[in-house]
């Protein structure tokens, strides 16, 4: 018995003998951690606070309704711009989102052969696409043919951009249900299609909801493929045929000119396009913190 | 790989084969007395006292074994047949007991010793001996052998009790009947005790209509 | 090599369990006959047969990986579902075969109803939304219809009393217990023959566990229940037929009863003492 004891206390010697220099490797590796969140987050929060401070002082009721004034005048808004980024984002989400949620749902659920792998391996190269490559697309296709720029050309160029996101997420989402509700959902003498519609999609939810808003948030500050297609203008909306205005592309004119006015306006008009993000980003994850949590089972 | 219960069934075992040992010991102790004149009463009153106590503590290890383990198949028939067995065990200290009691009340009745009295005790011993066997060995062919010694002793029993009624010599007669009627009563759990063992080895039970009648046999045996 | 005269068909009247003294006669509910199942060559079910009495409670033992489970799911053509698996065999009920390709499998699964491991009602839906989602999700949308089969479906599952006053509850508030009677609720519901249960019992603590024995005790008065189980007291206490299985053969089949205290099979008899597994 004794000599369990002997052993014991020379294992319990060792142990001593490397505390000191683990606990010191694990402090210092906390403040390296720690730093780089810090260094992630400077720049991060610097611009915020740039644009807002520099851009509070241009919004006004007149600055977020009216159109733009004449070059450098220092009159006029942004109404355009505002009102041309949410119907753009409204009809790529129309195309983009049911296209993208159709693929994610064929890849989770039917997706275990050699068509699917390769659907998802392009899924996945389309997803690293240069914005502006698809900008190009989008202009030889729809503005060439057509001859004219137009809000159809932008909605599809961002739609291309926005599908293989809502893809992903939604595969990955549904992925993330259990397998057993399925196997409940069957031996139920439910169908696939049914199981899959109304038990699993309803799971996965949340996840498939995050990942759409957040390629929407996405889209929203898109600028290239916006030049390529709706071209921009100092109206607001008239016709789908026609170019129209948007955020990024309203921001990139005002900040090329070289009066203050315009460049105050630039920086008023940012503000007002992270303010949508940021608020399209916070308001789902306030949203689903609220939410019950679907897969949390009680262990009691 | 030893299971929890092993060692309780090792314990057990060791405390089946004591009583066993004991068992015989006692009743050929008070058959001789009876027969030789011996007074044996002190000796087979403290090994029938021993084979009560280690009675009790089958009944308890038995029970705690069912507790805690919850034993099927073989542990299960082996557990359920060792307490019956063992108060078969207690009985016999108990009639061995009973036997010396004659003996001191009576003083020495050698000289009412008789042929079928010597054949019925001999088979009593040699019944006895086989039981204790046949648990041991889980021998379920011996049982045969105690069944026909059960069935001798019955005959003798229920030959000479007339007999001892119209008898003139009191003093043999009550003492005969007394051993008699023990000799009887030994049979009839050694009986039930290959019974028992029989359930052990086979997994059946005797019909239950049979066993309930062994208790009262009749004259057709 | 007995030495007694027992006549061989003896009747046990120890009381263990009650076996319905009738059940020579009771016909069969379900019939699987020379099932054999197979992933990618290597079978994990080989050729079993075994008979269902209706108003049963049948048991499955055996160590883990032994195919009970495996051929628990055969039974209501589960592994549709699994890649790679093959079945062949029989599955009757009432006489028609469930694998035969002339009948809609879909239909006929209903009549076969499962209970897994671990409780899964359908983590979006209220317990009655849960207990109704075999008949909804199948057009069956008529209320006074779907609350009297939600009355009936929980209260065979014990769970009515617990829950009556707050049907639309998330299904997932309830306890791992009561999430199981739910899921025995929602099996029952779409009124099936035949219930499957995949270890009902052993994600449950001892309370839930009991009440969910007394469940398929009760429910034993209506249905052929199959159960695999990895309690043999459990087995005990409530099947009356018993299958012991080991690498995909059934070694053993019969009264629970006598299967427990004289197994035939010296490997069921090891398996049930505790030697191995």
């Amino acid at each position: 018995m004794s000599s369990i004891q002997n052993r014991r206390q020379e294992y319990r010697s060792l142990f001593k003998q490397n505390v000191a220099k683990r606990l010191l490797v694990d402090k210092i590796v906390r403040i390296i951690v720690f730093s780089c969140v810090i260094i992630a987050i400077i720049p991060l929060g610097s611009i915020l606070v740039e644009v807002f401070k520099n851009g509070i002082t241009a919004i006004s009721i007149e600055f977020l309704t009216d159109t733009p004034g004449s070059v450098g005048s220092g009159e006029g808004g942004i109404g355009p711009a505002i009102q041309g980024t949410l119907i753009i984002i409204g009809l790529s989400s129309l195309i983009g989102v049911p296209i993208g949620v159709m693929s994610g749902i064929f890849l989770s659920e039917y997706g275990d052969n050699k068509l699917a792998k390769s659907v998802r391996f392009f899924n996945d190269v389309f997803m690293e696409f240069p914005s502006i490559i698809l900008g190009i697309f989008a202009f030889l296709i729809i503005v060439l043919v057509l001859g004219h720029f137009s809000v159809w050309a932008g909605a599809f160029a961002l739609s291309l951009i926005m599908f293989p996101i809502v893809a992903r997420t939604t595969e990955e989402s549904l992925k993330m249900v259990p397998t057993t509700y399925r196997e409940a959902g069957t031996a139920l003498g439910l169908t696939k299609w049914i199981i899959t519609f109304r038990i699993v999609i309803s799971a996965a939810k949340s996840g498939m909801v995050t990942g759409i808003l957040l390629s929407v948030s996405r889209i929203g500050g898109e600028t290239a493929p916006l030049i390529m297609t709706i071209l921009g203008s100092s109206q607001f909306f008239s016709s789908m045929d026609t170019p129209m205005d948007a955020l990024p592309l309203r921001i990139w004119r005002l900040s090329l000119l070289p009066y203050d006015s315009a460049q105050l306006q630039g920086w008023g008009a940012a503000l007002v396009l992270i303010m949508i993000i940021l608020g399209i980003n916070l308001g789902i994850r306030y949203y689903f913190a609220n939410k019950k949590k679907y897969f949390l089972q009680k262990f009691d | 790989m030893t299971r929890l219960i092993d060692p309780s069934l090792h314990k057990l075992s060791f405390i089946m084969s004591e009583m066993g040992d004991m068992v015989i010991e006692s009743i050929s102790m008070a058959i001789d007395s009876y027969l030789t004149g011996t007074n044996t009463k002190e000796q087979v009153l403290k090994l029938s006292d021993s084979i009560r106590a280690k009675y009790f503590e089958v009944e308890d290890l038995t029970f705690d074994m069912l507790l805690k383990y919850q034993p099927v198949a073989d542990d299960f028939r082996l557990i359920r047949s060792s307490t019956e067995i063992s108060y078969a065990f207690s009985r016999f200290g108990r009639y061995a007991y009973d036997i010396t009691l004659v003996r001191d009340l009576f003083g020495d009745v050698s000289e009412c010793t008789n042929a079928s009295l010597v054949e019925s005790t001999k088979k009593v011993k040699h019944m006895i001996k086989e039981a204790v066997l046949s648990f041991a060995e889980l021998d379920i062919r011996k049982a045969i052998e105690i069944r026909e010694d059960e069935k001798f002793i019955d005959r003798i029993y229920r030959e000479r009790l007339p007999k001892l009624i119209e008898s003139t010599n009191t003093r043999c007669a009550l003492a005969e009947a007394l051993l008699l009627r023990y000799l009887e009563r030994i049979g009839d759990h050694a009986v039930f005790m290959s019974d028992a063992i029989n359930y052990i080895v086979t997994g059946k039970h005797r019909p239950t209509d049979e066993r309930i009648a062994s208790h009262t046999k009749t004259e057709q045996n | 090599m007995t030495a007694l005269s027992t006549k061989p068909t003896d009747m046990e009247t120890s009381n263990l369990t009650n076996i319905d003294s009738k059940s020579a006669e009771s016909k069969y509910k379900m019939i699987a006959e020379n099932v054999t199942v197979s992933y990618d060559g290597i079978d994990a079910v080989k050729n079993v047969t075994m008979k269902f009495k209706e108003k049963s409670v049948t048991a499955l033992i055996g160590p883990s990986g032994c195919g009970k489970t495996t051929f628990l799911r055969c039974l209501n053509r589960m592994h549709d579902m699994t890649k790679n698996a093959k079945v062949t065999g029989k599955v009757m009920i009432d006489d028609i075969d469930l694998y035969s390709k002339d009948i809609d499998p879909i239909y006929h699964r209903r009549k076969v109803g499962m209970v897994f491991q671990k409780p899964n009602p359908f983590p979006t839906m209220s317990i009655f939304d849960n207990v109704t989602a075999g008949l909804r999700l199948n057009g069956i949308r008529d209320k006074r219809i779907l609350d009297e089969i939600v009355e009936d479906s929980l209260k065979m599952a014990y769970l009515w009393d617990e829950v009556k006053n707050d049907l639309k509850k998330s299904a997932i508030e309830l306890s791992g217990g009561q999430q199981q009677r739910l899921c025995i609720a929602r099996a029952l519901a779409i009124q099936p023959e035949v219930l499957l249960m995949d270890e009902p019992a052993s994600a449950l603590d001892p309370i839930a566990t009991q009440k969910i024995e007394e469940t398929i005790t009760e429910l034993k008065k209506d249905y052929a229940i199959i159960i695999v189980t990895h309690n043999m007291q459990q087995a005990i206490r409530v099947s009356d037929y018993t299958g012991f299985m080991y690498l995909g053969d059934l070694i053993e089949f019969r009264e629970t009863k006598k299967l427990f205290t004289d197994p035939k099979d010296e490997l069921t008899a090891k398996y049930v003492q505790g030697h191995f597994g």
